[in-house]
């Protein structure tokens, strides 16, 4: 046991974060997200709240920004030259970017949320104790407090929509802050039957509420190290790397084609969500 | 020029004029407290609402998750570097006109950060779970996460809280045995016989209290400095624009210095009229303390503007476009009073004709005090309704009446502390306003011509 | 022979410094220099000079204190941190320097400062038990001058504090 061998370790062990040399082993959940399909139709919200007991509070509290979707879809008018601005809408479903470097964990003064090994940013409620730090460094603002206890509230799932509450997935009292879990609920129970079946998880075999439902299979949602997994090969394809803030491909003459891009790349926050531009009319 | 104090002043005198504050209040006193214990009710009553509601009754919301109780707990955190100023930093300048004064400004101290550490829990969503925040061994190995500015502010403000609080305790020992041997039989005497340990002024107790006293006072200013500046780490640390700013360190320790200053004149003069003080705290150590403040306050402009500059060089574009909103937006009115309270009204201090002008001080120190309130709150709010992502924009959001009324419960909670402290507790040093005239009176003795200000 | 307290009340410092130069300086039989305490309502450095050499201890405590804070924070925080469920959090080490040294700083000063004011209290002897001669006027403007002494030394003790304008001169009762 050398002093070179300890002082590796330790280094080792102090820079377990996964980048170019120490890449994720078995997973890295990550997704892309196509724009140019995405139709506005706010199906991947709503499967979302079915899926994840997201609580509906009602159009006054909406209105005073007390919105609980884990995933929204935003609206852009771009006008580009047109008579009306309807004609250019553009949809933008943002949810919890998953960041490889997430500002929301650093400061977070409990340690509720977390990075998991297989990529997720985690956030374990029963430690939150509501000081909403995490929501004031996330630069996407997707992460969603409880600002009433929303499970004793009424009409916050009228009948009969209290029957499709989903058993797999708690139910989150005041204080608590919430966000996007890639539906870790699915996630765990497709690794572990792919355990017991001494394989890894497949592609396809697992899939987020918003990707199943979305009717244009705008989302695609995978693990990032298989190398069969469609999500891979897209994030390849687009010339987009996990671990850089700043795209080689930018600097390229060919930048404009390929239309994959992650959002505020440049806090160097690692997002493992990708967008991929929509065409514009004036672009072609 | 006037002296800070007279030279002939008898110590006996010294000690009859300061226990007689510790003489049964009048009724002035017990309305007052009533006052305050109203403004707690108040706070009590709003806190009780949305503790059993839930947050959202104060109107924040997602987009915009802080509000006034950061900036009011930034705000009592701040006030309460007066205390460290006046008994650690002007001590270490042999600055003896310190001595009468810093009493009331350690036990405003004490009390401020007693106010902010309930911030501290009204913010939380989950408060009853405070604790966490507290590195203790269990059995799941859970620890805080040390890396959150919000644990360090823990760490800190459990540090600057009990050393204060002995700061204050350990310096009044020699207070407490004049005390305890001129007060008669009752509840004082015992108080004031245990908590003064027996003190007698021997020449070891003496020898071992200087030692004592200047090296916490050595502790204690960079405790203060590191205090705010890690309660400035909570926004420096983070990434949105207008918080990323590396000058935030520096600028709320100005900002708090300058705060705590206004609020030690603010109580200067009540400590003074109440209690009949003139003799102690005279108006040389008022204009002394005035020009302080000036000088504080032309520091906290110039680090203010100074990042306004680095915006202006910066290429980085939210950041000019958060500046603007905060000068042009729905916030406007209150930055340009922060501005006016904390910039433009501390100019007349300049000016001899007010530096000793009480009423016009007592109105102005408060005033300056509502711009350091207010610049707390508009380093906090506007950059929540302009961040970095489009779809926080236009995101303003103006605090409810469950805010504001346990902001303003909390002043009442100060108030309460402070009057009980003034009435069980000598608010001016006797033994140190005894060296002072001791002295001063050496130093006439060996120069008799002495002319100017001391 | 038992010894005897006396307790001579000044109102000059001075004439008290004098006082005790003159007890150093007269030798008295009976009578040891460090049976002498001197009170008094503020501090009077000057008075070390005849006093003699007294040590001051409490700094040894407060460097002690404040290394023990500082290293028990460091050791404490990275050990909560590299413990066996050590978790990634925003892509930083698991052991970060930069906010551990925060802590240790904050730790340092606050163990200075706990274990000064337990060096004070050790060292100052505090609390104490009361003496058994005492006046109000100490804690007020007089200085006091504590003598302990043999029955032979009263009588010496009582010709010098008279010489130097003693007010008053207060004896414990005799057995």
């Amino acid at each position: 046991m050398s002093i070179t061998n300890l002082l590796e370790n330790w280094s080792d062990f102090r820079q377990q974060h996964p980048s170019d040399d120490r890449p994720h082993r078995e997973y890295k959940w990550a997704m892309s997200i196509d724009l140019d399909s995405c139709t506005g139709c706010n199906a991947c919200s709503v499967a979302c709240y079915a899926e994840n007991n997201l609580p509906v509070v009602g159009k006054v509290k909406f209105s005073h920004g007390h919105s609980h979707h884990w995933i929204r879809i935003e609206r852009y008018w771009d006008n580009d030259g047109r008579e009306f601005a309807d004609q250019g809408a553009q949809f933008l479903p943002m949810l919890c970017q998953h960041c490889e470097s997430a500002p929301c964990e650093t400061v977070c003064p409990v340690g509720a949320t977390n990075h998991t090994a297989d990529g997720l940013n985690s956030q374990v409620y029963n430690r939150c104790v509501g000081s909403r730090y995490c929501n004031a460094n996330c630069p996407y603002k997707v992460r969603y407090f409880n600002w009433y206890d929303y499970p004793t509230t009424d009409n916050v799932w009228p009948e009969p929509m209290n029957q499709q509450l989903n058993p797999d997935v708690t139910v989150r009292g005041k204080g608590v802050m919430e966000k996007c879990t890639f539906c870790v609920q699915r996630l765990t129970v497709a690794k572990s039957n792919a355990r017991t079946e001494g394989r890894l998880v497949l592609d396809g075999e697992v899939q987020t509420a918003c990707q199943q439902v979305c009717p244009t299979g705008a989302i695609t949602f995978g693990n990032l190290v298989d190398p069969l997994a469609k999500v891979g090969k897209q994030w390849m394809t687009q010339q987009v790397e996990l671990n850089k803030d700043k795209q080689a491909k930018n600097e390229a003459e060919e930048a404009a084609k390929l239309r994959g891009y992650r959002i505020l790349e440049e806090l160097r926050t690692y997002p493992s969500v990708m967008y991929l531009e929509q065409l514009r009319e004036s672009a072609i | 020029m006037e002296k800070d104090i007279r030279e002939d002043i008898a110590w006996a005198q010294i000690n009859k004029d300061v226990l007689k504050s510790l003489e049964s209040p009048r009724r002035l006193y017990w309305v007052i407290l009533l006052i305050a214990l109203a403004m707690i009710s108040v706070a009590v009553g709003c806190e009780i609402y949305q503790y059993t509601t839930g947050m959202g009754v104060s109107n924040k919301n997602n987009s915009h998750v802080w509000s006034l109780y950061i900036a009011t707990f930034i705000f009592w955190i701040g006030m309460s570097h007066s205390g460290t100023l006046l008994s650690a930093i002007l001590h270490l300048m042999h600055a003896d006109w310190r001595k009468p004064i810093y009493r009331f400004a350690e036990a405003m101290t004490t009390f401020s950060l007693m106010t902010a550490g309930l911030f501290v829990m009204v913010h939380l969503g989950r408060l009853w779970q405070v604790y966490y925040v507290m590195p203790y061994p269990n059995e799941r190995w859970v620890w805080p996460n040390f890396q959150s500015p919000l644990v360090w502010d823990m760490f800190a403000i459990a540090t600057y809280l009990s050393s204060s609080v002995l700061f204050l305790y350990v310096g009044m020992i020699p207070d407490l045995a004049i005390c305890r041997d001129n007060i008669h039989a009752g509840w004082r005497k015992k108080l004031y016989t245990v908590m003064s340990l027996g003190w007698e002024g021997t020449d070891r107790q003496w020898r071992n209290f200087r030692v004592t006293y200047l090296t916490i006072a050595c502790f204690l200013i960079p405790l203060a400095v590191s205090v705010h500046s890690i309660v400035a780490s909570d926004f420096a640390m983070s990434n949105m624009p207008g918080w990323h700013v590396t000058s935030f360190p520096p600028y709320f320790v100005a900002g708090a210095l300058y705060s705590g200053c206004a609020a030690i004149i603010t109580l200067f003069i009540i400590l003074r009229y109440v209690f009949r003080f003139e003799e102690y705290m005279t108006l040389p150590i008022m204009k002394k303390l005035v020009r302080l403040t000036f000088a504080i306050a032309m520091v906290w402009t110039y680090l203010n503007l100074i990042e306004f500059a680095s915006v202006w060089y910066g290429h980085d574009q939210t950041a000019k476009d958060q500046l603007i909103f905060k000068a042009t937006g729905p916030y406007a009115p209150f930055f340009w009073a922060m501005i006016f309270f904390g910039s433009i009204l501390p100019l007349m201090l300049a000016f001899k004709r007010f530096q000793t002008h009480l009423p016009i001080l007592f109105v102005v120190s408060i005033l300056l005090n509502v711009g350091m309130w207010l610049e707390r709150w508009m380093i906090i709010s506007p950059s929540f309704a302009h961040g970095h992502y489009p779809w926080t924009w236009d995101h303003d959001q103006w605090p409810s009446l469950v805010q504001w009324g346990i902001v303003f419960g909390s002043f009442g909670w100060f108030t309460l502390l402070f009057m009980v402290f003034c009435k069980v507790f000598p608010s001016v040093s006797m033994y140190e306003v005894k060296e002072m005239v001791y002295h001063r009176s050496l130093a006439l003795k060996h120069k008799p011509a002495v002319k100017g200000d001391y | 022979m038992s010894k005897r307290h006396l307790l001579a009340l000044f109102n000059d410092f001075d004439e008290a410094v004098a006082a005790i130069a003159e007890l150093r300086g007269a030798n008295i039989k009976g009578f040891d220099m460090d049976d002498m305490i001197l009170k008094s309502p503020i501090e009077h450095p000057e008075v070390e000079k005849v006093l003699g050499d007294k040590p001051v201890n409490v700094q040894w405590f407060t460097l002690i204190g404040a290394c023990t804070g500082a290293l028990l924070a460091f050791f404490l925080v990275s050990g909560a941190q590299a413990n066996f469920f050590s978790q990634i959090k925003g892509g930083k080490p698991i052991v970060p320097l930069p906010p551990n040294f925060v802590l240790t700083y904050e730790m340092f000063i606050l163990g200075g400062v706990f274990i000064t004011i337990l060096g004070f209290l050790i060292c100052a002897g505090l609390p104490a038990k009361r003496s058994s001669l005492y006046s109000v006027k100490v804690s007020e403007d007089q200085i006091g001058i504590l003598v302990k002494g043999d029955e032979s030394a009263v009588a010496a003790f009582k010709t010098i504090f008279t010489k130097h304008k003693a007010l008053e001169i207060q004896e414990e009762a005799g057995k």
